[in-house]
């Protein structure tokens, strides 16, 4: 619809999925109370991380503004993975629904992957890598690429025929894509918010301590994106602070093939996010798909 | 989240806080929702980066009017907004009102009296009897107590009206079939004990929030079992929903 209303083609095509815009939310950032602001915007939905049993998160507070960013601490809040698959039709936007799921052990994931990869309605699965591995003294699963290689091997094992995306945190980012795509993940999703603190001097206390996103990340997460596309083939879901349309452009020139917005959709209407993107493609002349690593 | 730049009406102080008017061509605006505002936003400026959640203060002929207090940089520029302001659309889930419910207590602790002055107007209008109490923490911020005629009034210094909190000023509240109250947490758990828990006890929470639509999952309070967002579940909740 969108692609008639700008003359633009803003299609791409991510692990045999056509995708009808190259925007996708975030995991996490996307509620289905929001879901009716986004009609036509995105070209997959992609709900909030799911894990084996329901997680009650965090105590407030959880948030944090920071300097073009916030720092959150949710802590997972979900219902349960039985759940949430139950409330997965509110998802339909008629576009491919992504599910992310996050495990505290290999067997967690791989259990997970096994159960959202038999229903027909899961589209793709993102692997939530940031969540702490409780068989390695609490170091998440992006500790390093041997933990990446075992976690997405299992996966793989689990759902041989879903496609399945690696989240991967900045950190040692280009070893932990080559373990991922050696282990048979199909795309990357490059990056995941970035580990931070704040502090309430006022009370002498912490605020939040968790992770950072919204604009302040962006050159951080560009990076990623670049030194990744430049070490794997595989497909890669860029983000990290994508605000703007030409945000969008300069994710995908760096090597993304579809690019998450996140943090931003709290603060803006990723319509207009679009709008600015199709503004972008028609001055350059191209379509969606030609730019993915289009850098001079 | 959508954001629309409104006009602003009137921008007046009352007392230590600010009540700010807009034009708001949309829906009716229902007592005790709330809504997410900003001087300017994206892409105009990306510090401070999120917009602030407030309740309506009132709402009368496409006037809606928010009352707030400068507390950091968010409310410091919205403060200092001269012709436009950015707002959401009305958010959240409001006070219910039963109009057999027979007379209501409605109790606002500091800032916590904004959604009250709405809730009044539509009270009256439906003919339901009501007393209004208000706790402040000294004369200055009592100000906006003028707002509310035939209020009682408490402040914390004793600088205006019955010395104490809010809870000192009122009657016993177990009297009231329906009971409303606004304000910091403690006041609001303090609220829901003296309330007891028959009849109709709302309580409106005032969180740290993120979006206001709830995909963050940053304002949540806890219930049983958990926590819940209190700007999509509330943030008016029933006093025995929340585990305080």
């Amino acid at each position: 619809m969108r692609e008639r209303a700008t003359g633009v083609d803003l299609s791409v095509e991510l692990c045999g999925i056509t995708l009808s815009t190259p925007l996708v939310p975030a995991s996490g950032t996307l509620a289905k109370e929001a879901l009716g602001e986004v009609d036509g915007v995105y070209g997959a939905i992609l709900p909030k991380t799911t894990t084996p049993a329901a997680r009650v998160g965090n105590p407030p507070p959880r948030v944090a503004e920071t300097p073009a960013g916030m720092v959150n601490s949710i802590g997972l809040q979900n219902p349960g993975v039985e759940r949430f698959m139950e409330d997965l039709d509110a998802f339909d936007l008629g576009v491919p629904i992504f599910v992310s799921v996050a495990g505290e052990t290999v067997r967690d994931f791989a259990a997970l992957c096994e159960r959202v990869s038999g229903d027909g309605r899961v589209a793709a699965i993102e692997l939530n890598l940031s969540c702490p591995n409780v068989e390695h003294g609490g170091l998440t699963f992006c500790a390093g690429p041997a933990a990446v290689e075992d976690v997405v091997a299992a996966c793989r094992a689990a759902a041989p025929t879903k496609p399945l995306f690696a989240k991967l945190t900045h950190e040692g980012v280009v070893g932990n894509a080559r373990a991922a795509e050696s282990a048979g993940a199909d795309a990357l999703t490059v990056m995941n918010t970035i580990p931070a603190l704040t502090i309430d001097a006022k009370r002498r206390s912490v605020l939040v301590r968790g992770g950072l996103s919204g604009p302040a990340v962006k050159p951080i997460a560009l990076k990623a994106v670049h030194d990744v596309a430049r070490t794997v083939r595989v497909p890669i879901l860029g983000g990290g602070g994508v605000t703007s349309g030409v945000d969008v452009a300069e994710f995908m020139l760096a090597g993304a093939t579809v690019v998450q917005v996140g943090t931003a959709s709290f603060v803006r209407d990723p319509g207009e996010i679009l709008a600015e993107f199709s503004a972008y493609l028609r001055e350059a002349g191209m379509g969606a798909a030609e730019l993915t690593g289009a850098l001079r | 989240m959508k954001f629309h730049t409104v006009e602003i009406e009137e921008r007046r102080e009352l007392g230590a806080y600010t009540l700010l008017s807009y034009r708001w061509p949309g829906e009716k605006v229902e007592p005790g929702r709330f809504v997410m505002a900003r001087a300017a936003g994206c892409p105009v400026t990306l510090d401070p980066f999120l917009a602030r959640p407030f309740s309506f203060y009132d709402f009368e002929d496409g006037v809606a009017s928010l009352l707030f207090e400068v507390r950091g940089r968010g409310t410091a520029l919205l403060d200092r907004a001269t012709e436009t302001i950015e707002v959401t659309a009305p958010l959240g889930r409001g006070f219910e009102i039963d109009v057999s419910g027979g007379r209501a207590a409605l109790l606002g602790g500091g800032i916590g009296v904004a959604p009250l002055k709405i809730l009044v107007r539509e009270l009256a209008a439906r003919g339901i009897a009501h007393d209004v109490f208000l706790g402040f923490l000294d004369n200055r911020t009592a100000a906006v107590a003028a707002d509310f005629p035939g209020a009682t009034v408490a402040t914390m210094d004793g600088s205006a009206g019955t010395h104490g909190t809010v809870l000192d000023a009122a009657p016993d509240l177990t009297a009231y079939p329906t009971v409303y109250a606004c304000g910091p947490n403690a006041m609001l758990a303090a609220v829901k004990d003296a309330a007891g828990p028959e009849g109709l006890r709302q309580l409106s929470v005032e969180e740290r929030m993120g979006c206001g639509n709830g995909s963050c999952n940053g304002c949540v309070v806890p219930v049983d079992g958990g926590y819940v967002r209190s700007c999509v579940e509330g943030p008016v909740f029933r006093a025995e929903a929340l585990a305080w």
